[in-house]
């Protein structure tokens, strides 16, 4: 019997699509962000909101993932930019061959900030780097202030949480305070905006945040 | 439940090595998980064995050394049967 050492990441084919993909980017100084949260914290509501704010001149493509239906993809295509739905037909996370795939017939040239939303869900999607200078973590006001703890994996690898649903805190026993210490105590160098997508209190920061984020496109890597 | 695919990305690991050694079979394959990796090790091998399982790769061991600590999720070693070496003696 012979052992080999093979002493590499389980996931290297992935990570080096990924390696491929955020080359492509850096050639064409496009800022990628990936959108992670659980099913129904608001990933697709912000994105209509941030499509709604910008200017129909401003060079955005969004790469929306789902298990089944284009429904999100018809949701953010009205508001003129390119949209694409990537359905995987039962993966839990999207991954670096299907932003490949999702990427095909587009001029990168013509795109300066990348949007992706992943699959609803905050376990696997943070296995898998899909090449994106930043991970942007959703949570909601209608879930749990512990949820960061309870999935720390994706708060630890985030750049920035949103925390969303602003308008239903009349409405929920949601500690503010709580939930994001608990973030910080995950990742203590973790950025936090607080949005509403009904009231659209808050959208301002998250603009603000991918804004500069475009004006620094190499500072933002993490 | 993304152990699916990972198990998938292992088995696609042992198929590349497994090309070097034409003769022989890969007996085991030993990965390291990290606590932190957001991945369970009782779901990885659950989807290993259906995998392996009525495939040319059967029969096959999976070794899973699990730390508390750290992000790992780590391919470790492989143990080939070499077949030609079996030959020779």
């Amino acid at each position: 019997m012979e052992r080999l050492p093979l002493e590499r990441k389980v996931l290297s084919e992935n990570d080096r699509l990924a390696a491929g993909l955020r080359a492509r980017f850096a050639e064409h100084g496009i800022l990628c962000l990936n959108l992670v949260s659980a099913p129904g914290s608001g990933k697709t509501s912000l994105l209509e909101r941030t499509l709604e704010s910008l200017a129909p001149t401003e060079r955005v493509a969004v790469l929306t993932g789902d298990i089944q239906t284009e429904n999100d993809a018809k949701r953010l295509a009205r508001y003129g930019f390119p949209v694409r739905q990537i359905t995987n037909g039962g993966t839990c996370h999207l991954d670096g061959r299907m932003i490949e795939r999702g990427l095909e017939g587009w001029d990168l040239a013509a795109i300066e900030l990348l949007l992706i939303e992943n699959v609803g869900n905050l376990v696997c999607p943070s296995s898998y780097d899909l090449g994106e200078a930043a991970k942007v973590v959703v949570m909601s006001v209608t879930e749990g202030e512990d949820k960061p703890l309870k999935y720390p994996s994706i708060f630890f690898k985030s750049k920035l949480m949103v925390l969303n649903k602003l308008d239903l805190l009349p409405y929920v026993p949601f500690d503010v305070a709580a939930a994001e210490h608990n973030a910080r105590q995950v990742h203590p160098e973790i950025e936090i905006v607080r949005t509403s997508c009904q009231t659209r209190v808050g959208l301002e920061d998250w603009l603000a945040w991918l804004r500069r984020g475009m004006s620094q496109r190499v500072a933002v890597q993490v | 439940m993304h152990e699916m695919s990972i198990a998938g990305s292992i088995l696609e690991a042992v198929r590349t090595e497994a090309r070097r050694f034409p003769a022989g079979h890969v007996q085991k394959v030993a990965i390291r998980i990290g606590g932190r990796a957001g991945v369970d090790p009782e779901a990885v091998r659950f989807c290993f064995d259906v995998l392996v399982q009525d495939s040319e790769l059967e029969p096959l061991t999976l070794v899973i050394d699990f730390r508390e600590q750290g992000e790992d999720l780590d391919l470790a070693y492989l143990e080939v049967e070499d077949g030609a070496a079996a030959a020779r003696t």
